[in-house]
C-alpha cells in the first residue's frame, strides 16, 4: 500500500507544460496577420536588348519595323511619306493597341519565315509618357521581339530638370 | 528479490518506447542556421512612389542577379530628384553621376561573374525624354540589356 502511494506522488510531481494557451495565441496572431496583410503585387520584367549600346558592323538581313510614338501618345508606323497612323490610344485594362498588334504579328511571322530575327526601331518623342512606350514594348514582348533600337533623334542638350 | 507486482511495473515502463525529440530539434536548428548564414539574400527594392506602367505580356522576375536599379520619378516626386537609386533616397546629381554609378555596379557584378542589366523603374507618367537619358547612360557604361519594370495589372 505504502509503495503504491509513493509512486502516485512521484507522478504528480512531474511538471507538465500546458500547450493549449500557446496554440491559442499562435492562432490569434496568425489570424491577425492574415487579416492585416495586404498582398503587394509583384513587379514584372519586360527585358529588351538594345543593340545601340553594342553596335555591330554587319548589316541586318531584314528591314527593321519602324514605330513612332508622338507626344500625344499616338502610334505611327514608318517614317516620311510612308508614315501612317496605327493607334491613337491603348484600349481596355489590358492596354491593347489593335492595329499595331496586327502589324507586328505579320512582321514577326515574315521574319520567322525568312529565318531572321525581327528588328524594331522605335522613335519616341520627348514628351510621350512612359506608359505608352511600355504599351508598345508590351506588344513587342507578345510577339517575342526582344531586339529594339531607340533611335536617338533628340538633341543632346537635354539637361537635368 | 522484487515482488511479481514490481517486476511487472518495471517491465511496463521499459516497453513504453519514447522517441527523444531533442537531438532532432538540435539538428533542425543547426541546419536552419547553416542555410540562413550561407544564403545570399537579394532583394530588389521597390519604391512605392514610382507607379510603374502596366504590361500584360511582361514576365515574372526570375533572376534577381545582375540588376542595376534606377528609379525615374514623375513630376509629382521629381522635386527632390528625378533619378534615384533603389532606396529612393540617393539622388543622381547629373548624367555623369548616373554613368559612374552604372559603371561601378557593372564592375561589381562582373567580379561575381554575372551579366549586368539595367533594372529601369520608370513611372508610367514620366516623359520618355528622362527614360531615354537613363538608357543612354547605361549604354555609355556598357550595359545594353534594359529591363522595363511593369505590373500585370493595377488592381491591387
Amino acid at each position: 500500500m505504502a509503495r503504491h502511494r509513493r509512486a502516485t506522488a512521484l507522478d504528480e510531481d512531474k511538471p507538465e507544460l500546458s500547450i493549449s494557451p500557446l496554440i491559442d495565441i499562435c492562432f490569434l496572431l496568425l489570424i491577425y496577420f492574415l487579416v492585416t496583410t495586404t498582398i503587394k503585387q509583384k513587379e514584372r520584367d519586360n527585358s529588351m536588348a538594345l543593340p545601340s549600346a553594342a553596335p555591330s558592323e554587319a548589316q541586318p538581313d531584314i528591314q527593321p519595323f519602324f514605330i513612332k510614338v508622338s507626344n500625344d501618345g499616338h502610334i505611327y508606323a514608318n517614317v516620311g511619306a510612308a508614315q501612317e497612323l496605327l493607334d491613337t490610344e491603348a484600349q481596355g485594362t489590358e492596354r491593347i493597341l489593335p492595329v499595331l498588334d496586327q502589324r507586328l504579328e505579320i512582321y514577326a511571322a515574315a521574319a520567322k519565315a525568312g529565318n531572321n530575327k525581327p528588328l524594331v526601331q522605335i522613335y519616341v518623342e520627348g514628351e510621350a509618357e512612359q506608359q505608352v512606350v511600355s504599351d508598345v514594348l508590351n506588344h513587342l514582348a507578345k510577339h517575342d521581339i526582344s531586339t529594339v533600337t531607340f533611335t536617338d533623334l533628340v538633341a543632346q542638350d537635354e539637361q537635368l530638370k | 528479490m522484487a515482488s511479481n507486482k514490481l517486476r511487472a511495473t518495471q517491465q511496463e515502463q521499459e516497453d513504453d518506447t519514447q522517441v527523444d525529440m531533442s537531438p532532432m530539434i538540435d539538428m533542425v536548428f543547426l541546419l536552419l542556421i547553416f542555410f540562413i548564414v550561407n544564403a545570399t539574400l537579394i532583394i530588389v527594392e521597390m519604391d512605392k512612389r514610382v507607379q510603374v506602367p502596366i504590361a500584360r505580356y511582361s514576365e515574372k522576375q526570375n533572376d534577381k542577379m545582375g540588376r542595376i536599379v534606377v528609379n525615374v520619378y514623375s513630376d509629382e516626386f521629381a522635386g527632390e530628384g528625378r533619378f534615384r537609386m533603389a532606396d529612393g533616397k540617393e539622388v543622381f546629381a547629373d548624367d555623369e553621376d548616373l554613368v559612374d554609378f552604372i559603371k561601378k555596379e557593372k564592375e561589381n557584378w562582373d567580379l561575381k561573374g554575372q551579366k549586368s542589366r539595367l533594372h529601369l523603374r520608370a513611372d508610367g507618367k514620366v516623359h520618355f525624354t528622362y527614360v531615354r537619358r537613363v538608357i543612354r547612360a547605361a549604354a555609355a557604361a556598357g550595359v545594353n540589356e534594359v529591363i522595363f519594370v511593369s505590373l500585370w495589372s493595377r488592381s491591387s
